[in-house]
């Protein structure tokens, strides 16, 4: 019997998890290590974040799906990866800490044959001053919606902002990116044309000025660079496509910025330009940028090989092509196909968890050196469609031996992904701008024009792309709850 | 003034962008148009999430 031990239950470790316990049955071992006790839909921590949805809409706990499937679930957190073992001992193993009540802190070894790591991020709030609050976790001054709790926060604090403006108090919103190397933009656009529509909704639109900050180089390039799209017989760039829809709904924005300090009501920030700039606010929403979330690993003597595991970054090394050097000379084929550990058979990384070889976007800097660039996306769609392959992979091994096994490849630069930003959500009430690109990495060797297929890249406003929104929501927490026909239901 | 034309007068941002016309907002909205487009960026989605497996 084989054991499989996937550290992470979010959207990409929860789909590697469910679909091989699918396929290995009571013969082999599934583990999940993580230290939450629920699963969470974070696209609808947006609706959560604008008081549209409670916390219990978008959660449930893990326990009893994980009970029903048979998969054996550990709430703790993963700190060390021992992948020689131990003296006296060759078989691998991971430290876990307990965050379970009453057991909160309990360490123990897990040993593991095959090892995914989806951890996701660490949300680094603390590499902008004042953005966290120095031990790791949102600070006082601004609000995020990157968890559930947070979303509910967030949303507490702009219904205060919400009276002050009906009492005649003017109110200055700020959403965007909290660092100059963050990604995520899609959930800061999101939000803000959700308080957008909600604030129009409130009566106090006229009272409520909103601004975009951001560390785009150009509105619409969402970390991939940019995407061009058929729009009313046009193919035009999502640039024009995004800041039309800004001056539609009375946004202004800031480019190309870093922020490098958050205070009670202030932000300072860098542009690409060189040039240092402040923005006042009475409400924030800042996406902190990712980071691993800071494993160390260990030979079997005790030395530390972390980086022979991890990027500089924290994030693991995967079959990827790390060496492409300059912007001029990268290709699709630089990223990952199977995303197993060059050095460790038995490891692989999937979901945010895994090391890209380069930005998506051209890389940009200020005259100070400050990088100031979108880091490549890999949530939602990649997460799930790279979870499912790896766990085919695993399962290949596990069943035919690591000498006969057929890794299975999961490409950015051969997938697509769809997204769909709401402003509101009422069914007949409110728009969404509903986007597909494929593939999400450009292939100028394969679509020389524009790195894409422009016939599956595609975006546009209306109700249409609201209703997907509201069928999203509940097909992936009917699928994340291995109801009925969940294999059914495509990543 | 039309409605498209009174956020240009606010920014250099806004003025050199272009903004939907009363028709454009309208078939956002118009539920007929959003159903068959409903249809066509589902069928459009499910085959990018096919070309992705």
């Amino acid at each position: 019997m084989a054991r499989l031990v996937i550290m992470g239950g979010g959207v990409s470790g929860h789909t590697t998890a469910t679909f091989a316990k699918k396929w290995l049955g009571n013969d082999h071992e599934v583990v999940v290590v993580t230290p939450n006790s629920q699963w969470n839909w974070i696209p609808s921590n947006i609706w959560v974040g604008v008081g549209q949805m409670q916390k219990k809409d978008v959660v449930f706990p893990l326990a009893p799906i994980y009970s029903k499937a048979g998969i054996d679930y550990r709430q703790a957190l993963a700190t060390e990866i021992h992948p020689n073992g131990k003296e006296g001992s060759d078989k691998p193993f991971i430290m876990i800490e307990s965050t379970k009540e009453g057991e909160a802190g309990k360490t123990e070894e897990l040993e593991y044959d095959y090892l995914v790591n989806a951890t996701g991020p660490k949300l680094n709030f603390d590499a902008t001053p004042g953005l966290g609050n120095g031990k790791g976790e949102l600070g006082g001054h601004t609000v995020s919606v990157c968890t559930a709790d947070h979303a509910v926060h967030a949303n507490l604090e702009l219904k205060q902002i919400f009276e002050k403006a009906k009492k005649g108090e003017r109110q200055k919103i700020l959403v965007g990116t909290g660092h100059g190397m963050c990604t995520c933009q899609g959930a800061a656009f999101e939000y803000i044309f959700n308080i957008e529509h909600e604030a129009k909704k409130a009566g106090v639109r006229d009272m409520i000025d909103i601004k975009w900050i951001s560390n785009e180089a150009f509105l619409g390039d969402f970390g991939m660079g940019g995407l061009h799209m058929k729009v009313g017989g046009y193919a035009v760039s999502s640039k024009l496509f995004a800041e039309s829809l800004y001056a539609e709904r009375d946004v202004e924005w800031i480019i190309g910025a870093h922020t490098s300090k958050v205070e009670d009501g202030k932000i300072e920030y860098e542009l690409l330009d060189g040039t240092m700039h402040e923005e006042t606010f009475d409400f924030a929403m800042l996406i902190p940028p990712f980071a691993g979330v800071g494993f160390k690993a260990y030979d079997k003597d005790g030395s530390d090989i972390t980086d022979v595991l991890f990027a500089p970054n924290g994030f693991m090394k995967v079959d990827a092509k790390y060496d492409a050097g300059a912007y001029e000379n990268w290709k699709a084929s630089d990223w990952p196909e199977t995303y197993q550990n060059p050095t460790f058979d038995n490891i692989f990384a999937a979901g945010i968890a895994f090391a890209p070889p380069h930005l998506i976007s051209k890389p940009m800097s200020s005259p100070n050196g400050t990088p100031i660039n979108p880091t490549p996306p890999r949530t939602g769609m990649p997460a799930g469609i790279i979870g499912k392959a790896v766990a085919h992979s695993v399962c290949d091994m596990i069943k035919n031996g690591k000498e006969n096994a057929h890794l299975h490849k999961a490409s950015m630069a051969e997938m697509g992904a769809a997204c769909v930003a709401s402003a509101g959500k009422g069914i007949l009430d409110g728009t969404a701008a509903a986007m597909t690109v494929y593939p999400v990495v450009p292939d100028f060797e394969k679509y020389p024009g524009t790195g894409r297929d422009t016939d599956y890249t595609f975006g546009e406003i209306g109700l249409a792309g609201h209703w997907i929104k509201h069928i999203l929501h509940h097909m992936f927490i009917y699928k994340a709850k291995l109801k009925p026909g969940w294999t059914l239901i495509p990543e | 003034m039309k409605h498209e034309e009174e956020n240009f007068a606010k920014s250099d941002q806004f003025n050199l962008t272009m903004i939907p016309g009363s028709f454009a907002r309208k078939m956002r909205t118009c539920k007929i148009w959003q159903l068959f487009r409903f249809m066509v960026i589902n069928i459009k989605m499910l085959i990018v999430v096919s070309k992705s497996h």
